[in-house]
């Protein structure tokens, strides 16, 4: 039996049993369209790199991490000091979740301002908000898991943001907590987020969210969609993936060039009874968030200035969850106010984050 | 009519979300035992902070030429996809041609 004869013999035992043809035959069927916002097709899949990337490095990391109250941020130290090259295996780590945080606020953004979430995409958007929730969850369970004064003393202001919310804020405090402290139990508690329910959370919504994208087709700008013989088609296989590869090796290099230059170093072991130390600030992408905290007063009239501020976050939260259904009008109308209100999120979110950086 | 149900059943998850801010009272939290969460942690044997770096002369030698290699690398690749992207676009444009022909 000659080479290729073997090989076909293979493939078409593989085809018989899993029905590639059919994936093959999708993929190759499958069209792009080309027009002056083509860019923005290529955050999705920059975000599917650094999620990839975040479970390798994590593997590795996982088999030297000790999540335990004595042990956590030695063997974070014993990462950086005596696995080989294991502190860039955690700057990659690190920068690959805020680079991944980074473009699903991209991602997400340039949906909204093309209004790509109109009908029949409303799920689709849906999922990607749940799938930008779990990230920042990631993020968020991620920070504590050094064990150090900077991370528990985050983690402490963190938890207890969610106590002014009237009734259940309490309970969802010590939900996340396991108890009414940061304690070993929060650290335990945490690492099983980030390792095992988020992950589980984030590949059932990556799944329903591509499933949603390759059912419903790639949308089309603001008023396309009548004119739809005119907008020129790329076929997926090869063209669109060849594109799609040459923006992963870019992404890749720029990831190793920030990991290698700019790698996270990890304070001393937390201590439960010391004060909170000086500059207690959360990731980047909490920060706009941790300002608007900030800056409203104790006291509004009667109200809890942070059950207001929680209140005013929580509604916005569900404006942008619900944004599909808000904004329900034929895929040609231009909807001015919802691009004007996606603008003046971006102004919000850079002033805040600069503002609290200051 | 399609408009406005979907309208209405946003409203009401919004009443609904909103109404439990208030009316949930249950408590499912892990219960801790006191004792676990007074438990102090030897912190003092890990007091130095960690910046992280390569350890001798040789490794930060070899991290520079490796990172310097995946650049070579990436530049090599992104010339070849280059190359591979004309020639697919090229074959694509030719069959959409004589589809439109057709």
């Amino acid at each position: 039996m000659s080479k290729r004869n073997a090989k076909a013999g293979i493939q078409s035992w593989f085809d018989e049993r899993f029905g590639l043809s059919t994936i093959t035959k999708f993929l190759r069927e499958k069209k792009i369209p080309q027009h002056r916002h083509s860019l923005w097709y290529y955050t999705g899949s920059a975000i599917l790199l650094f999620f990839a990337i975040q479970v390798i490095t994590g593997f590795m990391l996982i088999f030297y991490y000790n999540p335990t109250l004595e042990e956590a941020n030695k063997s974070v130290g014993r990462i950086m000091t005596e696995v080989p090259l294991g502190w860039i295996i955690r700057s990659i780590h690190s920068w690959a979740a805020s680079f991944m945080i980074a473009f699903v606020f991209i991602h997400l953004l340039s949906i909204w301002l093309t209004k790509s979430y109109r009908e029949p995409r409303e799920l689709t958007w849906m999922s990607g908000v749940f799938l930008l929730c779990v990230s920042l969850a990631l993020g968020f369970t991620g920070y504590l898991l050094p064990w150090d004064d900077l991370s528990l003393s985050a983690t402490k202001v963190g938890t207890d943001i969610p106590r002014s919310i009237p009734v259940v804020g309490a309970w969802v405090t010590r939900l996340l907590r396991g108890g009414e402290d940061v304690t070993g139990d929060t650290l335990t508690r945490f690492f099983g987020f980030h390792v095992c329910i988020l992950p589980v959370f984030i590949f059932i919504l990556l799944a329903v969210h591509i499933y949603l994208v390759q059912k419903l087709g790639m949308s089309l700008p603001l008023g396309d969609d009548n004119k739809k013989e005119k907008i020129k088609e790329l076929p997926f296989w090869p063209n669109f993936v060849y594109r799609e590869s040459v923006v992963w090796l870019l992404l890749l290099g720029i990831l190793f060039t920030v990991a290698i230059f700019l790698p996270p170093s990890l304070e001393k072991a937390a201590d439960l009874m010391a004060p909170a130390p000086e500059g207690i600030r959360p990731e980047w992408y909490f920060l706009f968030l941790f300002q608007t905290l900030k800056i409203f007063p104790a006291k509004i009239l009667f109200i809890n200035g942070d059950t207001l501020a929680i209140l005013l976050i929580s509604m916005a939260f569900i404006f942008f969850f619900f944004l599909p259904l808000i904004d329900n009008k034929p895929a040609e109308k231009r909807g001015k106010v919802i691009t004007l209100m996606a603008y003046v999120f971006i102004v919000f979110f850079v002033v805040m984050t600069v503002w609290s950086l200051l | 009519m399609m408009l406005r149900g979907k309208r209405n059943s946003a409203l009401f998850l919004m009443v609904f979300f909103l109404l439990s801010f208030f009316v949930l009272k249950v408590d499912f939290a892990q219960q801790v035992v006191q004792e676990e969460q007074n438990k102090v942690p030897q912190a003092e044997e890990n007091a130095e902070k960690i910046v992280p770096s390569p350890a001798n002369i040789k490794e930060s030698t070899g991290i520079y030429i490796f990172l310097a290699w995946i650049w070579i690398a990436i530049f090599v690749l992104i010339y070849i996809l280059r190359l591979k992207i004309k020639e697919v676009d090229r074959l694509n444009n030719l069959r959409f041609l004589s589809v439109e022909k057709k």
